[in-house]
């Protein structure tokens, strides 16, 4: 394991040094009361007590545009959500006064919400009200992760906060996030506002909204409003700039970076409905009859690949970048790059033509990034491709064509190998490996027509036909070591992963449950680990921790789906394996 | 294949309009679609017409049928559902309908099974008013629904110059929820059986108390559920019940519930910890074979047949729950009774060294249980294990075929085979086809399969009964699958479950819909078409758009398919 480790100890302050200096062990593997998710590096309770909290508790805080709206926020919560664990925590309500204050410091005001800000933030409830809870941060996103940590602990009517505590915390990765596909099929805003708010109760940081693909361009562009006009699904299932906006500035107010991905130049079947001319082998059947799958058109229904070749595709490109720069503030800009399939460009006449003289797939995809790669970071945006640019047998670019400090590759496929191959490359790597983080795996194939459904009772399934099968459980996702394999010099390469939401199979219905609480397994994962202070993986304990905090996120209108019977958190223990596993 | 043949006729009114030309079953495509597809559709001219806005019902008077009128009424004034494809129909200026006039043969019939579901229906293209015709007010339920899927848009019309006849293939066409493992509201349970309807299932089958909880409340065995519930807000009185019951006769859903024993009853354990065995007890300790568990999972306590407080226990608890539920099918479960759980007691132990068995025990407990429900007037379910259970079943004798219905969950038909060739009608719930839970891996703690190495095949995921079972898969099942006629007649049809592990309000409407729709057209009207080709490809544009429907009547059913692929029929196939 190689991770990343911060080098900025947040000094405690002198007080609580006072209070605690006496006793301070390692990360406690201690079972706590009152949990928070995700585990916080450090938690020093040595009397687990509880305290009123105050009618009048206030917060107080520096003021600033989205720290203020956050602490606003925070303070109607703890005082009104009165959660009611699903077993009450074995806590004395201790006589002393009431905890009026949580005093809010900040050392620096100004950081923006970008990559690698500084999230850290220390926490402490003293055991009586006379004293007031502290929490001091470097920066306000590090103040709203405290202000999160803070509403955990505090539940039951009249409401009650854990006391005597001490809470330092630091993420051990930077980027930790969440990919929707808002293409395939369409999510109110509604439902984006509700993920984010998710994201921000579980500390993840990014929400990578995947918006266009082959199947519809839900995106209203003010340079090229024809994309969305035609290749939205309907009136009703578009994002207009006030959408964006609204989600963009919803996500400050969470600390949630909104990063934007337009994909490119292949999954743009969309963009032919109003520019049918630059893009290649559009609206047709994705695999002829007869056809081996080399020589599909795309990978799955759907398809159209902008044409590198046509002139015209760099007005519109410049179009669509600019824009959708202007809306998303964030550094990062995610510009696709994956699964260029080599027979959508070969039945183009002039990509014919072009290979007729000795050209090739991989340079007419260079022509591609050299003509886009340098426009969008001349808008101050690093990059963000697939692996694939990258790692593609068949259709690839020079490394010396995407500079390191420019580009990010994450990466899909082939787990901790490709994770390896990118960084061993000079690349920041973000990991979203299929094998562990891909949420719509494990629901069968989406095909129409698919005799593979249609065999004789008997023949064996298989793995049910979904190509990223079996289902990847929370305890898959909590497992996996982004930094499998790697050298420490290779690990602070890896900035982090996100958990993908492909949406074949998923819409408004299924977003919560299919995302939650198993992204919370990442979430934890992420932040402070998945192994306790010996080393070992904390599955079995989390199990409990997160049951309860699924809870919670219900009870806080999240439909997380439930991992366990509710008998298993009422006899803990009683649900586990103790045999070991043999495959 | 039972075909089951409709036993009415035609109205000479509609032979006079429609007899210059009836096709078979047609394989046409029609604008707009009824799920499940009905066994005759005949609408040899696809047009619409406008609903008046003072359409009105007429129905004979009937206790359920008369709010579901009232409803249905509501429902196409109001609902004005857009198709996700618009409808290629010319809306002819004729007068619009003014009426829809429901005719019942026998409005006595009560809902029970068997009872004849079929019923015509005519929307004629001039206006005149259109006709349903049923046996019993149960079927002119299945007709209304019909009837509101044939009317969208706004303002609302309603396809016409068509002529429905149908009737279903099984009469058993139902759907198994677990509330013991995790908790559901009873607005969820409504909900269910909302959606049932819409689908024309007609059993809900509650399995409603296990080793987890035991939310019932019982007027003569309170102490179950106050004990044995999750907590205060997570039970269901007699009122909630009788809400359910009500709510499904108004609906034509029956309510089946399910008290599983003698094993699946930790929960009793709370109140009476005296007539159960192994309760409590870790399920599969350390060092022990797999023969060795206590319980097939997590959750141990079964109850003990040869303690005589048992019996005073379960006579009071069958009384009370089949004065709550009127149906005449009572579940009584059976299954999984694990050797190991009985062994442990002294009493047992005491019993085995006297030469006898396990499966004498069973036997003791079937013999003083059978018949006590058997006198409340009740047909008994089992789940196959007490016929079929390798270790541990009791002898046919003591299970009369007449009072007796078996449902299969293992070894797909070739348990439901073993079933009826032993004489026993037989409900099929396959787990390799029917369980809607399967493939979300496995939900037991501390599990290091999911810890291995990066690279080590993740198979099908743990999940016992994986792969997930996808919508396809729940339609192909032929569940008289290698039967012949006369055994088919043994199978009275399918219920989809959802075991509750890893399900609660959260998720129920997803992992149940739309793949229950898909049980629900194979068992009304079959999985293939005319030609007895399977008709899975062509159903799916049609199963999206009813899933599309569902969601706007408020029943979050999961998507199967990116819209694109409504939006651009065939081109999400393979051709491969």
């Amino acid at each position: 394991m190689g991770y990343t480790i911060l080098s900025f100890p947040l000094p405690l302050s002198v007080v609580s040094l006072f209070i605690f200096c006496f006793s301070i062990p390692g990360i406690s593997a201690v079972r706590y009361p009152i949990n928070v998710w995700p585990k916080p590096t450090t938690f020093l309770w040595t009397h687990p007590q509880a305290i009123l909290l105050s009618p009048n508790f206030t917060i107080s805080n520096p003021y600033h545009r989205y720290l203020t709206t956050a602490a606003n926020r925070y303070l109607r919560q703890v005082l009104t959500e009165h959660h009611q664990p699903l077993f009450k925590p074995p806590l004395n309500l201790t006589s002393a006064p009431p905890l009026q204050f949580l005093i809010i410091t900040i050392t620096d005001l100004t950081s923006p919400l970008t990559h690698g800000v500084d999230e850290s933030y220390a926490l402490t409830i003293p055991s009586s009200g006379s004293t007031n809870a502290t929490l001091s941060a470097h920066t306000a996103w590090g103040a709203m992760r405290g202000l999160e940590t803070f509403s955990q602990l505090v539940y039951s009517k009249p409401a009650i906060v854990a006391s005597g505590l001490y809470i330092s915390d630091v993420p051990l990765f930077m980027h930790r996030g969440i990919v929707l596909d808002t293409s395939r099929n369409y999510y109110p805003v509604e439902d984006l506002l509700r993920l984010v708010k998710a994201v921000s109760m579980n500390k993840l940081n990014v929400f990578h909204w995947h918006i266009t693909d082959s199947h519809s361009f839900p995106l209203v562009l003010p340079s090229e409003p024809e994309l969305a006009e035609k290749g939205a699904y309907g009136e009703e299932m578009k994002y207009t700039a006030d959408d964006v906006n609204r989600v963009v500035e919803f996500g400050m107010e969470y600390g949630v970076r909104i990063v934007p991905e337009i994909d490119m130049p292949a999954h743009t079947g969309s963009w032919a409905e109003a520019h049918p001319e630059i893009v290649t082998c559009a609206n047709m059947f994705w695999w002829p009859a007869e056809a081996k799958w080399a020589d599909r058109f795309a990978s799955e229904p759907g398809t159209g690949q902008l044409n590198p070749l046509s002139p015209k595709i760099y007005e519109v490109v410049k179009n669509v970048v600019k824009d959708v720069a202007t809306m998303f503030p964030d550094s990062f800009y995610h510009a696709g790059g994956d699964e260029i399939i080599p027979n959508c460009w070969k039945v183009d006449p002039s990509v014919q033509t072009f290979l007729s003289m000795n050209g090739t797939l991989s340079q007419i995809l260079e022509m591609f990034v050299n003509s886009t790669l340098p426009y969008i970071t001349s808008l101050n945006r690093t990059v963000v491709y697939w692996e694939d640019v990258l790692l593609d047998p068949i259709i690839k670019v020079s490394p010396s064509i995407l500079p390191p400090e420019n580009v990010i590759l994450q990466t899909w496929n082939k787990g901790p190998n490709n994770t390896k191959r990118v960084v061993a490359s000079g690349y920041r790597v973000i990991v979203s490996s299929s094998d562990f983080y891909y949420l719509d795996c494990g629901h069968g194939g989406f095909l129409g027509n698919d005799s593979q459904y249609d065999q004789p009772p008997g023949t064996d399934p298989g793995n049910g036909g979904s190509w990223c099968e079996p289902f990847k459980t929370w305890q898959t996702i909590y497992n996996y070591d982004i930094t499998y394999g790697l050298s420490e010099t290779e690990s602070k390469l890896v900035l982090g992963g996100e958990v993908a939401l492909w949406s074949e199979q998923a819409d408004s219905t299924v977003m919560d449950s299919r995302i939650w609480p198993r992204a919370s397994a990442m979430g934890e994962a992420l932040w402070s680990g998945n192994r306790d202070e010996t080393g070992k993986k904390r599955y079995a304990e989390a199990t409990n921790r997160l049951n309860e905090w699924r809870y919670r996120m219900v009870s806080r209108g999240i439909g997380a789906e439930p991992i366990q019977p509710l008998w298993c958190m009422k006899n803990p223990g009683m649900c586990n394996t103790v045999q070991p596993f043999v495959s | 294949m039972d075909y089951r043949k409709p036993s009415f006729s035609f109205f000479s009114f509609f032979t006079i309009i429609l007899c210059s030309n009836i096709p078979q079953i047609s394989a046409v495509e029609y604008p707009i679609n009824v799920w499940p597809k009905p066994t005759t559709f005949f609408w040899p001219n696809p047009q619409a017409i406008l609903l008046a806005g003072n359409f009105t019902i007429s129905a004979p008077e009937h206790r359920y049928l008369t709010p579901a009128v009232d409803r249905y009424l509501r429902q196409v004034l109001m609902e004005h559902h857009l198709p996700l494809v618009n409808p290629p129909l010319n809306l002819k200026s004729a007068p619009p309908l003014t009426a829809l006039v429901i005719t019942v043969a026998d409005v006595n019939s009560p809902l029970t099974h068997g009872v004849n579901e079929s019923y015509s229906l005519a929307v004629p293209s001039s206006g005149e008013n259109a006709i349903l015709t049923a046996q019993t007010v149960w079927g002119a339920m299945r007709g209304l629904e019909t009837f509101s899927q044939l009317v969208y848009s706004s303002p609302s019309s309603v396809a016409c110059g068509l002529y429905i006849s149908d009737v279903p293939l099984f009469m058993h066409r139902g759907i198994m929820l677990d509330t013991s493992r995790n908790y559901y509201g009873v607005k969820d349970l409504l909900r269910l059986v909302k959606a049932m309807s819409m689908n024309k299932l007609n059993v809900f089958h509650w399995h409603i108390t296990d080793s987890h909880s035991f939310p019932v409340v019982l007027p003569s065995e309170p102490e179950l559920a106050r004990k044995g519930a999750y907590g205060e807000s997570m039970k269901y009185t007699a009122a909630d019940v009788r809400n359910v019951v009500e709510f499904g006769m108004e609906y034509g859903v029956r309510v089946v519930p399910e008290i599983d024993m003698p094993a699946h009853t930790g929960s009793w354990a709370e109140a009476y910890p005296e007539i159960v065995t192994c309760a409590n007890m870790f399920w599969w300790p350390a060092e022990s074979d797999w023969p060795n568990r206590l319980a097939a999972e997590p959750g141990t306590g079964q109850l003990n047949p040869l303690h005589p407080k048992t019996y005073q226990v379960v006579k009071n608890v069958v009384h009370d729950v089949a004065t709550m539920f009127p149906d005449q099918l009572y579940h009584a479960g059976a299954d999984e009774v694990v050797p190991n759980c009985w062994k442990v007691d002294p009493s047992i132990q005491t019993f085995l060294s006297k030469n006898g068995t396990l499966s004498q025990i069973l036997e003791i407990f079937v013999n003083t249980t059978l018949p006590y429900i058997t006198s409340l007037n009740r047909t008994v379910v089992y789940w196959e294990d007490v016929l079929l259970d390798a270790e541990i079943k009791v002898s046919p004798s003591l299970l009369p075929p007449e009072n007796v219905i078996l449902q299969t969950w293992n070894n797909g038909p070739n348990n439901t085979k073993k079933i009826v060739d032993s004489g026993y009608r037989v409900i099929v719930s396959s787990s390799d086809f029917y369980y809607l839970d399967c493939g979300h891996g496995d939900f037991v703690g501390n599990n290091s399969k999911y810890n291995q190495p990066p690279g080590t095949p993740q198979g099908d995921g743990d999940s016992w009964c994986g792969p997930f079972k996808t919508w396809q898969t729940i339609y192909n099942y032929d569940i008289t699958y290698g039967l012949n006629e006369a055994e088919s007649k043994l199978v009275l049809g399918g219920e989809v479950a959802l075991w509750s592990e890893q399900a609660d309000s959260t998720v129920m409407d997803p992992r149940i819909w739309p793949r229950a729709s898909a049980m629900a057209e194979a068992l009304w009207s079959g999985n293939r078409d005319e030609t007895g080709k399977s008709r899975y490809a062509e159903a799916t544009d049609r199963l999206n758009e009813w899933r599309y429907r569902m969601v706007t009547r408020g029943i979050y059913a999961e998507p199967i398919q990116p819209l694109w692929c409504v939006k651009n029929p065939g081109m999400c196939n393979t051709v491969h």
